[in-house]
């Protein structure tokens, strides 16, 4: 269908806006999960950047959310199809248990990414465009500007607010 | 396994073995130790050896977690 | 079959933001992306079924090692 560059780029897209929409809806830049999560926001806020985006990539890094599951989804519907997937969907959730979360953001990205990924391998994508994708996408929230991502991921935050009521 | 795969892992092999040594900081030593058995992953995976990957996975973690352990022990 | 390079590329490039930046907390999200890299390159390498195990296993506990590190910098969990 479209060129291999093209479609990391297109599979890259969707895992972002999976994984974002995700984790913003469960409350992910609230607060710090673990105290490890309100360090790395405080550090980054002390660089320039929003608190809120900060608890965000804390909680990223401190426990698999729906990027984790994101990807782990991708691997397994690569490795093994969509049961694949569902198994990884499976660890995530064991994983998560071991890191004190109650998992919901992990597991639910997890499964809606193993739909995803599997639907879009019946219109012509690869798995492997979005386990490369969901590297692209992560790489744009954690690995380039923290300033700019946490103040995009407060914005999100604010408009999440905005549309679905307060706390 | 391909040349580029195995270039960027031995990189990331090195670079994480510089960092170890040249940092002052014990948790940027930490860190650098990360970054380090993160290079050697892809060699164990390349030829096959998926319980000893598994075993690593989750023994280098723990080893970490012991190490910052006995140094708050050692602080106090 | 570039998506191999693709990550490859991007754990390079992590490990480079890991050693330019000064603050040890800010180091912690580029270690985060060197996991995810390597989780994809474990995958893309060996697409076996037991691979799964493999790469959730790799990601849970550097997951897990990252927030040891951080937890202790910031003073430990605070007893009741």
């Amino acid at each position: 269908m479209l060129d291999e560059p093209a479609r990391i780029l297109v599979a890259a897209a969707l895992c972002w806006i999976n994984f974002v929409a995700i984790d913003v809806f469960f409350r992910l830049p609230e607060s710090g999960g673990v105290c490890g999560a309100t360090a790395i926001a405080q550090e980054v806020e002390k660089g320039g950047g929003a608190l809120h985006g900060g608890y965000m990539l804390g909680n990223i890094v401190s426990s698999p959310d729906a990027s984790a599951g994101t990807l782990l989804a991708a691997c397994g519907v690569y490795c093994a199809g969509l049961s694949g997937g569902l198994f990884a969907a499976l660890l995530v959730y064991i994983g998560n248990r071991i890191c004190y979360d109650p998992g919901y953001a992990g597991t639910t990205g997890a499964i809606t990414a193993t739909f995803l990924v599997y639907g879009m391998t019946q219109v012509g994508f690869a798995a492997t465009d979005f386990i490369a994708g969901m590297v692209i996408a992560i790489l744009t929230i954690q690995g380039i500007s923290h300033v700019h991502s946490s103040r995009l991921i407060a914005r999100l935050w604010e408009i999440r607010g905005r549309l679905l009521g307060g706390p | 396994m391909n040349d580029i795969v195995m270039a960027a892992s031995v990189i990331l092999i090195l670079i994480g073995m510089a960092a170890a040594i040249f940092n002052r900081d014990p948790f940027d030593k930490l860190i650098s130790l990360s970054v380090l058995i993160a290079g050697v992953f892809p060699f164990i995976i390349d030829r096959g050896f998926l319980d000893i990957a598994i075993a690593t996975a989750l023994i280098a973690p723990l080893s970490t977690i012991f190490i910052l352990m006995v140094c708050r022990r050692v602080q106090e | 079959m570039i998506a191999i390079y693709v990550c490859a590329a991007i754990a390079v490039y992590a490990a480079l933001r890991v050693i330019a930046e000064r603050n040890t907390m800010r180091k912690l999200p580029f270690v985060n992306v060197i996991s995810f890299a390597v989780t994809a390159i474990i995958a893309l390498l060996l697409p076996h079924p037991l691979t799964i195990l493999a790469t959730a296993a790799y990601f849970v506990g550097s997951t897990l090692e990252s927030n040891a590190i951080a937890s202790t910098w910031a003073g430990g969990i605070k007893k009741p």
